[in-house]
């Protein structure tokens, strides 16, 4: 099967489930033992990262940020992508606006609680999306059309439209330099504040909490109804389901996470430049899903790992060359693992654990 | 007692092609109607109308004494309507669990939950072991559907239109591509379905078509050509020149 996935239907969004070993049957009773047993990666890597900080000097640290918060970016393109089946060239969009809203909000709006400022931030994102996926699934889908190089090129078109509105609208986002001396967020609990070291922890915190809750959202009745549409929209539509709202909503959702993972970043760099609502950024998301794989839920996650530690490496020791160091890892990684590092590794797990197990 | 489903003068042009002609007929609750035509009669457009698949450029679609000619298909199987597929349409990557319980959930209410755990819903994986089981695919349940025998996608395909629980169930080719044994144990099924669920079906097995009608409407270039009851349609001359062929009928062989 794995000769079979080129390039090209990975951009158009044809990457199929069958990349991943066939799904077990659920069982029909799980033990406290078996579920300790799925959980056991994730657990060892919280308590890694919990600890991390303690044995890694500061910029390490901050990389670590940076990973987690780019994960959380994938994460929620990945609802829409490898849930929905859903290609998107606009998911920056949200992540840049998630941080402008932040930022506005803090040195235009005066609210400094941090709190409140992601909740906004979560409302804004939502009506961003709201108002944009009407227009959008006008030209994707059974009814409209198949082919999904039109909601591309709108998704695409909304990103770019997000900058040219940032680098006109100066008064409020500092034009095209930006904005910036973004402070660390007030949690607004007293004796507590927030240094570039402890926002690792405010931040891997807000990730696993958002990366739970996307978890039980694919796993949900609302998510195997995604998964359904992306395997065949037009059967569900005969089994009774608005398949246009769960589009609809999916575009909303993944858009809210990726504004929640833009506001992270906002604090995480104190600015926020119109081009992380571009194609530069969707880019980055896109190499993240693809490297990591969209088709595992974790996937997108070990993506921000490769693709920020490959960046970070990069910017130190051939800088101005990582452009062209990605690009080598994205063709081998196509040409020899296309479904991505997230099955490799999924795949491995399942024959280490049934190892040890039988 | 009025008609399920009634069709009043039911049109539809691709271009100047008209695919169907005023088409108008009824179904009474209960009743087992096939409809049968050489290839091109337009039975598969005129499904694609009654499901909502396709928009009619005249004419009405009546289900249940509510005017459904522009209802998208979804609020269709909503209102009691389920198909099946001539090209089996299924979900290739799940298991044949998996399959049934999305399919049960369409039309069951929480099919928005945000929250739950959808493989563990207790009432869904009850009702998915009775569809299964009545269909005879509960020993496959673990199977991913891709991995299957034609012959039992085509028998999903059948399950997973009746997991709405419909009041008509719309049938499009069940047997197609099927060896004749499994295509009498199709008919069987068919016959089995009782008087609860309304059947339309479109068929070319003509063992098929005349085991499970109790009323046959043959379409012809988009146009109702004739209906009547089994015998009436094996008797009728029209059929024969359609289906036998003749010096008269232009589209013979077809």
């Amino acid at each position: 099967m794995a000769t079979q996935v080129r390039p090209g239907d990975l951009l158009l969004g044809r990457l199929t489930r069958k990349a991943v070993a066939a799904p077990a049957a659920p069982a029909e009773k799980r033990g406290a033992a078996a579920l300790l047993k799925a959980w056991l990666p994730a657990i060892v890597i919280l308590i890694l990262l919990l600890v991390l900080p303690n044995f890694v000097p500061s910029y390490i640290q901050s990389l670590v940020t940076k990973m987690m918060i780019f994960a959380l970016f994938g994460v929620s393109m990945n609802i829409l992508w490898g849930y929905g089946g859903i290609p998107t060239f606009g998911h920056a969009a949200f992540f840049g606006f998630g941080g402008y809203v932040c930022g506005i909000l803090i040195m235009h709006g005066g609210i400094s609680n941090f709190w409140v400022n992601l909740l906004l931030v979560m409302v804004f994102t939502a009506l961003l999306g709201a108002g944009l996926g009407v227009p959008a699934f006008r030209v994707y889908g059974v009814g409209a059309s198949d082919n999904p190089i039109y909601f591309l090129l709108v998704t695409l078109a909304f990103g770019e439209l997000l900058v040219r509105v940032a680098i006109s609208a100066r008064g409020l986002t500092g034009g095209s330099t930006g904005m910036s001396g973004i402070p660390y967020p007030d949690l607004g609990i007293p004796g507590v504040s927030i240094n570039s070291a402890s926002y690792y922890f405010l931040v891997l915190g807000i990730v696993v909490v958002c990366l739970l809750v996307i978890y039980r959202i694919v796993n949900s009745h609302y998510g195997y109804a995604l998964r359904g549409i992306h395997d065949n929209e037009r059967r569900m539509q005969a089994l009774g389901y608005n398949t246009w709202l769960y589009k609809y909503t999916s575009y909303i959702i993944a858009g809210m996470f990726g504004g929640v993972a833009g506001c992270l970043f906002a604090y995480f760099g104190g600015v926020m430049i119109p081009g992380t609502m571009g194609m530069a950024m969707t880019d980055i998301v896109f190499l993240i899903v693809i490297l990591g794989s969209a088709s595992v839920y974790f996937g997108p996650v070990i993506g921000a790992i490769v693709v920020v530690g490959v960046e970070y490496l990069a910017s130190v020791y051939v800088p101005e060359r990582w452009p062209l160091i990605m690009a080598i890892i994205i063709v081998v990684v196509i040409m020899v693992i296309p479904q991505g590092i997230g099955v490799l590794l999924l795949n491995l797990w399942r024959k280490v654990s049934h190892g040890s197990a039988a | 007692m009025a008609a399920l489903l009634e069709v009043e003068n039911l049109s539809v042009h691709f271009g100047g092609l008209a695919a169907v002609k005023d088409v108008t007929f009824s179904i009474e609750s209960g009743e087992r109607l096939v409809m049968i035509g050489p290839n091109g009669a337009g039975k598969t457009t005129l499904f694609n109308l009654l499901t909502g698949q396709l928009r009619p450029s005249g004419g009405k679609v009546v289900f249940k004494g509510q005017d459904i000619t522009h209802k998208p298909v979804f609020a269709r199987t909503q209102l009691g309507m389920a198909r099946s597929f001539q090209i089996t349409s299924l979900f290739p990557n799940e298991t044949v669990l998996t399959n049934a319980l999305i399919a049960l959930q369409g039309t069951r209410s929480g099919r928005y939950r945000l929250f739950g755990v959808f493989l563990r819903d207790k009432t869904l994986q009850k009702a998915a072991r009775e569809l299964l089981e009545s269909i005879d695919l509960w020993d496959k349940r673990s199977e991913v559907v891709s991995s299957l025998a034609y012959g039992e996608t085509r028998k999903l395909e059948m399950g997973l239109s009746l997991a709405s629980s419909p009041d008509l169930l719309m049938l499009d080719e069940p047997s197609c591509g099927l060896t004749p044994t499994e295509s009498a144990d199709i008919t069987e099924r068919i016959r089995a379905l009782g008087k609860k669920i309304t059947v339309l079906m479109i068929s070319h097995d003509m063992d098929l078509a005349f085991g499970v009608a109790e009323r046959i409407i043959l379409l012809h270039f988009g146009e109702i050509s004739c209906e009547g009851s089994c015998d009436e349609i094996r008797a009728n001359q029209t059929v024969k020149d359609i289906y036998m062929g003749s010096h008269k009928a232009s589209t013979a062989g077809g």
